[in-house]
């Protein structure tokens, strides 16, 4: 009955970067510091939750990111139904996590947009409004870091060479592409 | 052009390429290469600005960014001109039109130059004395004085020209691409290091590459041709990254720089369309190499500014560089050996050197050997007394120097030229390491200050560290480059150089004329026509510290920051007052080094992206409808909804009437949302909050009130527990981001032994808000399944429900006084929930309002604003809140503060209501309230924080805080406006339904 | 602008980063039992010296941590970081 509507319709692309909104994705939020809480998700998702700072793991149906010692970003490799927000899997590790005290599940499917840059010039583009150094960052595939693009808060995703997935708050979506893709279209 | 002022010998220059420019309106032409300097002066045009004060004609005198005279403004377009450009660092293109500044109405007749005439009555400080008294005429005077004042127009429409910035992070950065900066960058490099080069010239290579002397040998070849084959090399690097045309700006700390990297100034108008015109590159460097080289001094003697007077390497540059000749009888005047190196060039270029003056008493090097050879007339200790030529020299006058170099002797000769050479020895450009926060040390033998303390990661290599001659640039630069870069085998060892060696020195800052010091005019600060006569006033009237003598007589206050005179300036302080140059030290480098223009600096944060805007997923909606927006924090926020042409005061009233008689529908998608869950929840709820949480049941809201510590009113919102250790807290609008990061703070810091996850969600989802007699009549269209009976779904609770398949939170709460329901849906589905509800309510008249609507709806009920109504000195008593403070909770954020002595005064400013006596009257937010009419100045109770005209209540009310509000019920009060004064009185806050009816209607 | 090193996330530009005032100032556990002058003095009475100071620093931008830094006022040398809840170097 509800229709689903992203914040981003377009997608656009320039010499050496291509830039698409990828949606919809599930997204979970997860929190938690025990030992039972990394075993309970590791059991459950099929996946050990990257403990090493600025890392991400993956599994066939999803990707988790190091966001803190006790956070992380776990999302959706394939797109999800948009006629559906009952996510099993988000609702599986509520119970086995939240409602036992472990730690905090939160779905923030719809609270990040996900944006793809993919070509030659990723870096190029993040380096004209972003702080980081990526030097190190981009030699390897996996790579997580939470920045700032163009006074934005984002996470930044390494998905593969000349790959990467942007997350951001979704209000900040519409102002962010516009910039990313006005930035694009002078490098 | 004339052609007789070009020497074919530059590999610089395209001569097959001619570029046609405009200078002052008249056509000239130049070579591809040349700057706007080196093609006026083969153009024999010298003249080219006026000087600030005096507006004396003043000519080029560099050639390169301490250009302190030929200050030009570019562009005749009144988008995209630029005031205060060197032309010595202009590079020519076809169309480039430029003209002269500070002159009027023209540089050759220029109606300022009276002051020139008048320059006994324009001392030092004239203006700060003259302009005084009477007070009463400052504005008059302000008129003429910023008339006359200022060099060069400011654009006056918006810059059409697009810029950018960059972050680059590198291993080394490398400033400045003479000979040491280009054997640094190539070690740099060849050793694994990321290295950026950076350059503000159009070519690398410093001044060795034009280097025709065969007296200066690396490795048995020239140095020039040498050092071309290392650019060569350093060319093919993997490793490095070459700029040119990119001037650093400032050095921060934390190898923190900032340069501009110029893309198309040099560019026609029709090639640079288009294309980013600067980047401004934001460079991290892990280690930083200096490598700015040195400036050439003038000599400061009388009437030293005049159009023809040159730096002597300036000569030599625009002859063995740019293949221009300065002047057809040259002469220099020297205190070292590189005038020698000048006066060489070009007499071997076959342009004449009549003579040069030096004011040694000999040098026994082999330029001077050569110099004597070549039957160049020396004159030793000899000095300028003065020099002749109004708008270019044409005679200098010469007398011995006494012993002491004070006071000149014998007869005077005079001897006619059309262009004097002067080099005053070389002062290193230690700017941006001293703006690093380097500490400077001074060194007698040659009088420079050097860098000392580093406060980084960097060195100084080369002329800015101190070494001048080749062999001491190239053998120390290598030794400290070993060290720095932590290298084991370096490049370049064992390099056989040959240059000539100097062999004495002498300097006097001030050199002395036959006249007395008062008719003279030896020029310090030439932009700013300070003389050393000023320096020594202001030294009279008892300035001592030199950052007041510099204030004092504006020295080195110009564009060019005095980077040819400042060492003089400070040369003449210290001789005047008897105190070392080591003890005076220098005044404040800052950034930029040299001017930025403001399109640089702002990039791309221009228009759309001048500031961050967050949208809602019901924007569109919004937007289609019509909708005005306000700017709440970075939001836009739709504000009313105007229908034909109402105005903001109608729709309001429309709206606001609408939302209490049927239904109204309001996005607060904006409201910050922070999911909560641990099983410290509960406990953690009660100490952020005033009121009590433990006992809230599952399913039910409870309003909140967040203090700071100090007591004051720092947040408010609705939390609801969603299930036993699970809540959802929503926040004010402006303040989410930051009640989450001060509850991290306390969770993080003082209490880590709570078992709580905060997690933003206020993206997440999208909230719409029904309110209104009839907005039980439209959720149940919506939900169908959801009982709505006051006994299932009673005022503050919450149900879980689906619309179709998609799951949505609903509250039953209220910010308007109305039986209302906030429905909350994953964002994505938001537009869909809002026309669904638009939908539903289209048989209600369910009317969208916006925030000027929700202000007057919860003002009628007296619900406070957090930031409106409060403003950080609010405690919950002062809003009249007590019944939300627990008074059996042991301990919650701010409680110690509720009852300090200065909270509990009875005095404080208290929220209350505000009637006006005439009820059509609509108080203005921020009027002052007083109670005594007679006695002046008023005695200020309060002010008005939120007033509106109620249409439910048919009469205008407002909220205020007043001094002692709580106990004036009933008490009449006066608000004096311009020209009249309205009476009002105090009530309760609440206007409307206080007994809460319509919550449940 | 500095180069902090995040405990958690490593070295990033000062940006990403909030300052939280001076460290080690515990917020009392019994408030009630405190007079208005030692309330006024936990609320108010901070150091801001020259020199070595010891500061709260939160890498807002990041992973939210917060953490400790010693930082010498006079020229912005971050001379040691160190997390939440460990203890300050001695001297």
């Amino acid at each position: 009955m509800l229709n689903y509507k992203s914040s981003i319709i377009e997608n656009k692309k320039y010499s050496g970067l291509s830039i698409k909104e990828i949606s919809p994705v599930m997204k979970l939020n997860l929190r938690g510091k025990s030992r039972d809480f990394l075993s309970t998700i590791g059991k459950n998702i099929n996946m050990i939750l990257p403990i090493e700072a600025n890392t991400s793991s993956s599994s066939d149906k999803y990707t988790s990111m190091w966001l803190s010692p006790d956070e992380w970003l776990m999302v959706s490799n394939n797109i999800i139904d948009k006629e559906n927000n009952n996510y099993e899997i988000g609702d599986l590790l509520f119970n086995k996590i939240s409602k036992t005290n472990l730690g905090a599940v939160t779905d923030v499917s719809d609270q990040f947009v996900l944006i793809n840059l993919e070509g030659e010039k990723v870096f190029d583009l993040l380096s004209s409004g972003c702080p980081m150094n990526f030097n190190k960052f981009k030699e390897k595939e996996g790579t997580v870091a939470q920045t700032l693009l163009s006074q934005v808060d984002i996470i930044i995703h390494h998905k593969k060479h000349n790959n990467v997935n942007l997350f951001v708050r979704r209000s900040f979506s519409e102002h962010l592409f516009s910039w990313i893709n006005d930035a694009a279209s002078r490098l | 052009m004339s052609n007789n002022l070009r020497v074919k010998s530059s590999n610089y220059i395209d001569e097959t390429t001619i570029v046609s420019f405009k200078f002052n309106g008249k056509n000239y032409h130049g070579y591809k290469g040349d700057t706007l300097a080196s093609a006026l002066l083969a153009n024999n045009v010298h003249l080219v600005g006026r000087s600030f004060k005096y507006h004396r004609p003043r000519g080029i005198m560099t050639s390169g960014s301490e250009e302190p005279n030929a200050i030009v403004q570019v562009g005749n377009n009144a988008a995209i001109t630029e005031p205060n450009v060197r032309a010595t660092e202009v590079e020519i293109y076809d169309g480039l039109e430029a003209t002269s500044q500070n002159c009027w109405p023209s540089v050759n007749f220029d109606i300022g130059g009276i002051n020139n005439l008048l320059s006994p009555f324009l001392p030092a400080g004239f203006y700060y004395k003259t302009f005084m008294w009477p007070a009463s005429f400052w504005k008059k005077y302000e008129y003429f004085i910023r008339h006359s004042a200022g060099l060069g127009k400011s654009p006056t429409k918006p810059d059409t020209d697009i810029y950018d910035h960059k972050y680059i992070h590198c291993d080394v950065l490398v400033i400045g691409a003479g000979i040491s900066g280009i054997m640094a960058a190539k070690i740099a490099a060849k050793n694994n290091l990321k290295t950026l080069l950076l350059e503000e010239k159009t070519q690398i290579g410093g001044s060795t590459i034009y280097q025709n002397s065969e007296k200066f040998k690396i490795d048995n070849k020239n140095s020039s041709e040498w050092l071309i084959n290392e650019i060569n090399e350093i060319k093919k690097l993997d490793n490095l990254q070459i700029k040119t045309r990119t001037s650093v700006a400032a050095y921060h700390g934390y190898n923190y720089l900032l340069a501009r990297e110029n893309l198309t100034d040099h560019l026609s108008p029709s090639e640079k369309k288009g294309k980013i015109r600067q980047r401004l590159l934001k460079i991290r460097a892990k280690k930083v190499i200096v490598a700015t080289g040195s400036l050439e001094r003038p000599l400061i003697f009388n009437n030293n500014d005049r159009p023809g007077i040159m730096l002597s390497s300036a000569v030599k540059k625009y002859a063995d560089h740019y293949g221009v000749i300065c002047g057809k009888n040259n002469i220099f005047f020297t205190n070292n050996d590189s005038a020698y190196e000048s006066a060489i060039s070009l007499h071997k270029k076959g342009i004449k050197v009549q003579a040069i003056i030096d004011i040694r008493e000999n040098s026994k090097s082999s330029l001077v050997e050569e110099a004597t050879n070549l039957g160049i007339k020396i004159y030793w200790s000899h000095t300028v007394v003065d020099t002749v030529g109004y708008k270019k020299i044409n005679k200098i006058s010469l007398k011995k120097l006494s012993n002491d170099g004070q006071s000149t002797t014998g007869s005077k000769i005079n001897i006619s030229c059309d262009c004097l050479g002067v080099s005053g020895g070389w002062t290193p450009a230690v700017h941006l390491f001293t703006q690093s926060g380097g500490k400077l040390k001074f060194r007698d033998k040659d009088q420079v200050f050097i860098p000392n303390k580093y406060p980084s990661k960097q060195i100084s290599i080369g002329s800015c560290n101190g070494d001048f001659s080749l062999n001491d640039i190239i053998k120390n630069c290598l030794n400290s480059l070993k060290k720095f870069l932590e290298i084991e085998n370096i490049e370049y060892e064992n390099l056989d150089i040959i240059n000539p060696i100097e062999t004495e020195k002498r300097n006097i800052w001030l050199l002395p004329s036959d006249k007395v010091i008062g008719k003279t005019k030896p020029f310090v600060d030439y932009q700013n026509d300070a003389t050393a006569k000023d320096i020594k006033l202001a030294l009279r009237e008892g300035f001592r510290s030199i950052e007041h003598v510099k204030r004092y007589t504006t020295t080195g206050m110009g564009t060019d920051q005095g980077k040819l005179g400042n060492m003089h300036a400070l040369g003449i302080v210290a001789d005047t007052t008897g105190v070392k140059m080591s003890e005076l030290g220098t005044t404040t480098f800052r950034p930029p080094y040299t001017p930025l223009t403001f399109g640089t600096i702002v990039g791309r944060n221009v228009g759309e992206y001048f500031d961050i805007f967050r949208k809602t997923p019901m924007n569109n909606w919004h937007l289609n409808n019509k909708a005005e927006f306000e700017n709440v924090g970075q939001w836009k926020r739709a504000w009313y909804y105007p229908v034909n042409n109402e105005t903001i005061y109608e729709a309001v009233q429309r709206e606001s009437l609408a939302a209490r008689e049927s239904a109204g529908i309001l996005d607060a998608s904006t409201l910050g949302k922070i999911d909560i869950q641990g099983s410290d929840a509960s406990e953690f709820l009660n100490r952020v909050y005033t009121n009590a949480w433990s006992k809230l049941g599952i399913g039910k809201c409870r309003y909140g009130l967040m203090l700071n510590e100090d007591g004051m009113v720092y947040d408010d919102g609705v939390t609801t527990r969603l299930s036993e250790n699970h809540y959802i807290m929503t926040t004010t609008t402006g303040g989410a981001a930051n009640v989450l990061g001060k509850l991290e703070d306390y969770l993080q810091t003082e209490w880590p032994e709570l078992d709580v996850y905060l997690t933003s969600v206020t993206d997440h989802f999208a909230t719409a808000s029904i309110c209104g007699p009839n907005s039980k009549k439209i959720l149940n269209k919506l939900i169908p399944e959801l009982d709505l009976s006051d006994e299932n779904f009673p005022h503050m609770s919450f149900k879980e429900a689906r619309i179709g398949k998609i799951k949505c939170r609903v509250m039953r709460i209220s910010f308007t006084g109305e039986h209302s329901y906030e429905i909350n849906v994953q964002a994505n589905y938001g537009e869909s929930l809002w026309e669904h509800c638009m939908e539903a309510g289209k048989e209600f008249n369910i009317t969208p309002y916006g925030t000027e609507t929700m202000h007057l709806l919860r003002a009628e009920k007296g619900f406070i604003i957090v930031g409106q109504d409060t403003d950080g000195t609010m405690t919950p008593i002062d809003l009249q809140m007590d019944w939300i403070v627990s008074k059996k909770k042991y301990d919650f954020i701010g409680k110690r503060s509720l009852y300090r002595s200065d909270t509990i005064r009875e005095d404080r400013k208290q929220l209350v209501g505000l009637l006006t006596e005439n009820p059509k009257e609509i108080l203005e937010e921020g009027a002052q309230i007083v109670s005594d009419l007679s006695k002046k100045p008023f005695e200020m109770l309060g002010h008005v924080t939120s007033s509106y005209f109620s249409p439910n209540l048919k009469k205008s009310i407002a909220l205020a805080v007043v001094r002692g509000g709580k106990k004036m019920m009933g008490k009449k009060l006066f608000i004096p406006m311009e020209g009249r004064t309205i009476n009002v009185t105090i009530v309760d806050p609440i206007f409307l339904d206080k007994e809460n009816k319509r919550l449940n209607a | 602008m500095f180069i902090i090193n995040c405990p958690f996330c490593g070295e990033r530009d000062q940006s990403e980063f909030k300052a939280g005032g001076e460290a080690h100032i515990e917020r009392p556990k019994q408030p009630t039992e405190l007079s208005d002058d030692e309330w006024a003095e936990y609320l108010f009475m901070r150091k801001n010296i020259k020199g070595v100071q010891f500061e709260r620093w939160n890498h807002a931008h990041g992973c939210r941590k917060w953490f400790n830094m010693v930082r010498d006022t006079s020229n912005d040398e971050i001379k040691l970081i160190y997390k939440m809840g460990e203890n300050p170097p001695i001297e």
